[in-house]
C-alpha cells in the first residue's frame, strides 16, 4: 500500500509540472490558434531569470515569485510584440515555425548568459523532508502540486468571470465576430502570451527546485506536450488535469512494470484516448491540429 | 613483365608518399586539431578539454617545443553533434592542414570522424571517449586512453564488498537504456557473480529522465543498500535526492562524471558520500602541481573550467608530443604512429597511470583509482590507488 501511495504521490508531483507547462501551451493556443513550440524554452528562461534574482537578492519563495512573475510577463509581451505580432495574418504554419526559431534562439541565449553548468536552485523553499501520513515529500514537491491547484482555479475563474477572460474565449470561439463586437484581438494575443509566460515561470522555478536547474530544462516542454493533447489543445483546465493523469500513469507503469517503460505509458494512454475522443478529454470538437 | 612494372610503379609511388612531408608540419610549427563540444549543454566538457590541450601545448612550447617546433592547437566546435564533428574535422584537415588530432568529443562523434581519421592516417589520441567501439577493431592511427565503465563499476563494488562491511547487502542497479548503461551493467554483472551477493532490481531509464521517484521506490521496496548509480550529473543527483527522501541507508557507486565540480555541487546536498572510480588523479601532489601550471598558462576563467577532462587531454597531448619527439626532425604521421605504438610507461607526472600503447588495442590508462566524496566539504579522498581490474 505504501508503495502504491508513494507512486501516486510522486506521480502527482511530476504530473503537476507537466500540467503547469501544458497550461501555458493551451492558453496561447486557445487565444491565438498557435502551438507555441518555444513554451519549454520560456519555462527555462524564466527559471534562469528567477535563479539570478534568487542568488542576487537571497529572496524566499513568495517574494521571489512576486518579482519573477511580472518580469516573465514582460518577457512574454516583448516576445509577442517582436516575433508574433508582425506575423498576424500570416499562415498558422509560418507562425508556428517562428516559435520553433524562437525556441532555438532562447536556448542559445540562456546558455550564453548562464553557461552550461547545472545548478542547485532551491528557490528559497526548505529542503527538509515532510510527511503526509506515511508518504514523504520535499516541500518543493508540495509547492508544485499546490501551484497547479492555485493556477487551475485562477485560470478557471479568469476565463469564467473576468472581462479579459471572456474576451479571450470569444476570440477563441470566433476571431472575426470578436473583432466585430469591438474586442481588440491583438491585445488578447498579447495578454495570452503574458499569462502564459507567468505560468511558465511558476512551472520553471518549481521544476528547477525539484529536479535541478539545467540548460536541458526546455525539454520538459516537449515532455509536457502529451498532456496538452490529452487534455485538449484548447482546454487550459483540461491540460492541467491531463498533466496529473499522465504523471500518475507514468509512475505507476514504471513502478509496477518497470524497465524504462515510463515514457511509453503516457503515449499509450494518449493513443487510446485520441482514438475515442480525437479532440482530447476536455477539448472542443472543432480545434485545428498542427 | 607488365605485372612487374606495375608493382615497381606502385612501390615507387608508395615510397614517394612515405617520404613526402605531411600536412601541418613546418620547421617551426606543428598543428594539432581539437574537435570539441564548445557550445550547448555539454560545453562544460569541451571547455575543460580545450584548457587541457592549451596548458599542455604552452608547457611543451616553453620547454622548447617538439624538436624546436612549437605546437599550435586549433579547436573546432561540434556542439556534440556527430555530423558536425565530421564537418569540423574536414575543415581542420582541408583548410587548417592539421598534423594530428587530440580532442575528439564523445563516442558517437569520434566514430563519425573515424573514416576521415583512417583515410588521412591521422595520428589521433582519444582520451574522453574510451568506449570499446573506438578501439575494437583497432584503427592503426588511433590511440585510446581510458578505462571502461564496466571496470569502473566493478572496481567500486569490489571495494564496497571488501571494505565497507554492509550488513545483509542487496545490490541494485539503475542505468540508462543505451550502450553506456549496458557497459555499467557488465561491471555490475561481474560483481554480482563474483561476490555471490543478493541482487536487487536492475532498472533502466531513458536519457534525459529527471524524475526517479518510481525507480528509487522500487529500490527501497527491494531493500537495496548498495546502489550502482548509472545516472549522470543532474540525473545522478536526482536519484540520490529521492533516496534521501526515502531515508535509504546506501553505499553508492557512481559514474566518473560525478567527480566534476558541477556534479558534486548538485549531488552533495543529498548527503551520500558516494564512490567514483576514475582513470585520472583528482587530488594529491600531481593535481596540485598541475593547478600551478594551469594558473601560469591559463586565464582565471579557464582555470575555473578545469575538471577531469582537462587532465585527460593534458595527458593525451603530452603522449602525442612524446611520439612526435621520438621521430626527430623527420616528422611524419607514419613515424609518429610507429613511435606511439612503441610508447611504454610514459610518465604523466602522476596525473594518470603511466601511458603504454604497446598492446594490440593501442589502449592505455585502464587502471582506476577509487575515490570517496565527502559530501560536507565536497572533496574527494583516495581510497585506492591506480589498480587494474
Amino acid at each position: 500500500m505504501d508503495f502504491f501511495l508513494l507512486l501516486v504521490a510522486t506521480g502527482l508531483v511530476s504530473g503537476a509540472a507537466y500540467g503547469l507547462i501544458a497550461m501555458g501551451f493551451a492558453l496561447i493556443f486557445k487565444s491565438t490558434g498557435v502551438v507555441n513550440f518555444a513554451q519549454g524554452e520560456l519555462v527555462m528562461l524564466t527559471a534562469y531569470i528567477s535563479f539570478s534574482l534568487y542568488t542576487t537578492f537571497d529572496l524566499s519563495f513568495f517574494p521571489l515569485m512576486l518579482v519573477t512573475i511580472p518580469i516573465s510577463m514582460l518577457i512574454g509581451l516583448v516576445l509577442e510584440r517582436l516575433f508574433i505580432r508582425p506575423m498576424l495574418g500570416e499562415p498558422i504554419f509560418a507562425i508556428v515555425m517562428v516559435t520553433v526559431g524562437l525556441a532555438v534562439i532562447l536556448r542559445g541565449v540562456t546558455i550564453m548568459i548562464w553557461g552550461p553548468d547545472p545548478f542547485n536552485f532551491t528557490a528559497g523553499i526548505p529542503t527538509e523532508v515532510v510527511y503526509i501520513g506515511s508518504v514523504p515529500f520535499y516541500p518543493a514537491q508540495l509547492y508544485l502540486i499546490g501551484a497547479l491547484a492555485v493556477m487551475t482555479f485562477a485560470g478557471w475563474a479568469f476565463l469564467r468571470f473576468s472581462r479579459m477572460g471572456i474576451a479571450m474565449r470569444a476570440v477563441a470561439a470566433n476571431e472575426t465576430a470578436a473583432l466585430l463586437v469591438g474586442i481588440s484581438v491583438s491585445r488578447i494575443h498579447a495578454v495570452a502570451w503574458m499569462l502564459s509566460a507567468a505560468i511558465a515561470s511558476v512551472a520553471g522555478v518549481l521544476f528547477a527546485a525539484n529536479f535541478k536547474l539545467a540548460p536541458d530544462l526546455w525539454f520538459q516542454g516537449l515532455k509536457s506536450f502529451p498532456a496538452v493533447i490529452l487534455g485538449g489543445l484548447d482546454s487550459v483546465i483540461g491540460s492541467a488535469v491531463a498533466g496529473l493523469i499522465i504523471g500518475m500513469i507514468e509512475n505507476l507503469f514504471q513502478g509496477y512494470v518497470g524497465q524504462g517503460l515510463r515514457e511509453i505509458s503516457g503515449f499509450i494512454v494518449i493513443v487510446i484516448v485520441l482514438m475515442v475522443r480525437p479532440y482530447g478529454l476536455f477539448g472542443s470538437k472543432d480545434i485545428e491540429r498542427v | 613483365m607488365k605485372k612487374t612494372l606495375i608493382a615497381l610503379a606502385a612501390a615507387l609511388l608508395a615510397s614517394t608518399a612515405a617520404y613526402a612531408q605531411d600536412p601541418g608540419v613546418t620547421d617551426t610549427e606543428i598543428k594539432i586539431g581539437d574537435v570539441n563540444i564548445m557550445t550547448g549543454p555539454a560545453s562544460f566538457i569541451g571547455k575543460a578539454v580545450s584548457v587541457g590541450s592549451k596548458i599542455a601545448a604552452a608547457e611543451i612550447n616553453e620547454a622548447g617545443g617538439v624538436n624546436g617546433r612549437k605546437i599550435t592547437v586549433i579547436t573546432e566546435d561540434d556542439g556534440y553533434v556527430p555530423a558536425r564533428s565530421f564537418q569540423a574535422l574536414t575543415k581542420l584537415i582541408e583548410v587548417d592542414g592539421i598534423f594530428a588530432l587530440n580532442g575528439t568529443s564523445g563516442t558517437a562523434n569520434v566514430l563519425a570522424m573515424m573514416p576521415l581519421i583512417e583515410e588521412n592516417n591521422l595520428p589521433t589520441v582519444v582520451t574522453t571517449a574510451p568506449n570499446e567501439l573506438v578501439y575494437k577493431p583497432v584503427r592503426p592511427s588511433v590511440f585510446t586512453v581510458g578505462a571502461s565503465y564496466a571496470d569502473a563499476f566493478y572496481g567500486q563494488l569490489k571495494y564496497i564488498h571488501e571494505n565497507m562491511k554492509v550488513e545483509n547487502p542487496v545490490y541494485g542497479l539503475i542505468r540508462q537504456d543505451d550502450d553506456f548503461g549496458a557497459a555499467i551493467e557488465h561491471g555490475f554483472d561481474r560483481a554480482i557473480k563474483e561476490f555471490g551477493v543478493k541482487e536487487g532490481p536492475r532498472v533502466r531509464f531513458k536519457k534525459g529522465t529527471t524524475n526517479f521517484a518510481a525507480e528509487i521506490a522500487q529500490m527501497k521496496q527491494a531493500g537495496v543498500n548498495v546502489l550502482a548509480n548509472g545516472g549522470i550529473i543532474a540525473g545522478a543527483a536526482n536519484i540520490l535526492g529521492e533516496a534521501r527522501k526515502l531515508s535509504m541507508d546506501l553505499q553508492v557507486a557512481g559514474v566518473w562524471s560525478e567527480d566534476m565540480p558541477p556534479s558534486v555541487n548538485l549531488a552533495a546536498p543529498a548527503g551520500y558520500d558516494y564512490l567514483v572510480a576514475d582513470y585520472v588523479a583528482l587530488n594529491g601532489p600531481a593535481i596540485d602541481a598541475f593547478m600551478e601550471k594551469a594558473k601560469k598558462y591559463a586565464s582565471a576563467d579557464e582555470v575555473g573550467a578545469i575538471n577531469r577532462y582537462t587532465y585527460l587531454t593534458y595527458v593525451g597531448l603530452h603522449a602525442l608530443a612524446e611520439g612526435m619527439k621520438r621521430c626527430g626532425k623527420e616528422l611524419t604521421r607514419a613515424c609518429t604512429i610507429e613511435q606511439l605504438r612503441g610508447l611504454k610507461d610514459f610518465d604523466t607526472q602522476g596525473v594518470s597511470a603511466p601511458i603504454s600503447f604497446d598492446n594490440e588495442r593501442q589502449l592505455s590508462g585502464t587502471a582506476l583509482k577509487i575515490y570517496q566524496l565527502n559530501s560536507k566539504d565536497k572533496t574527494f579522498k583516495t581510497l585506492q590507488d591506480f589498480t587494474q581490474y
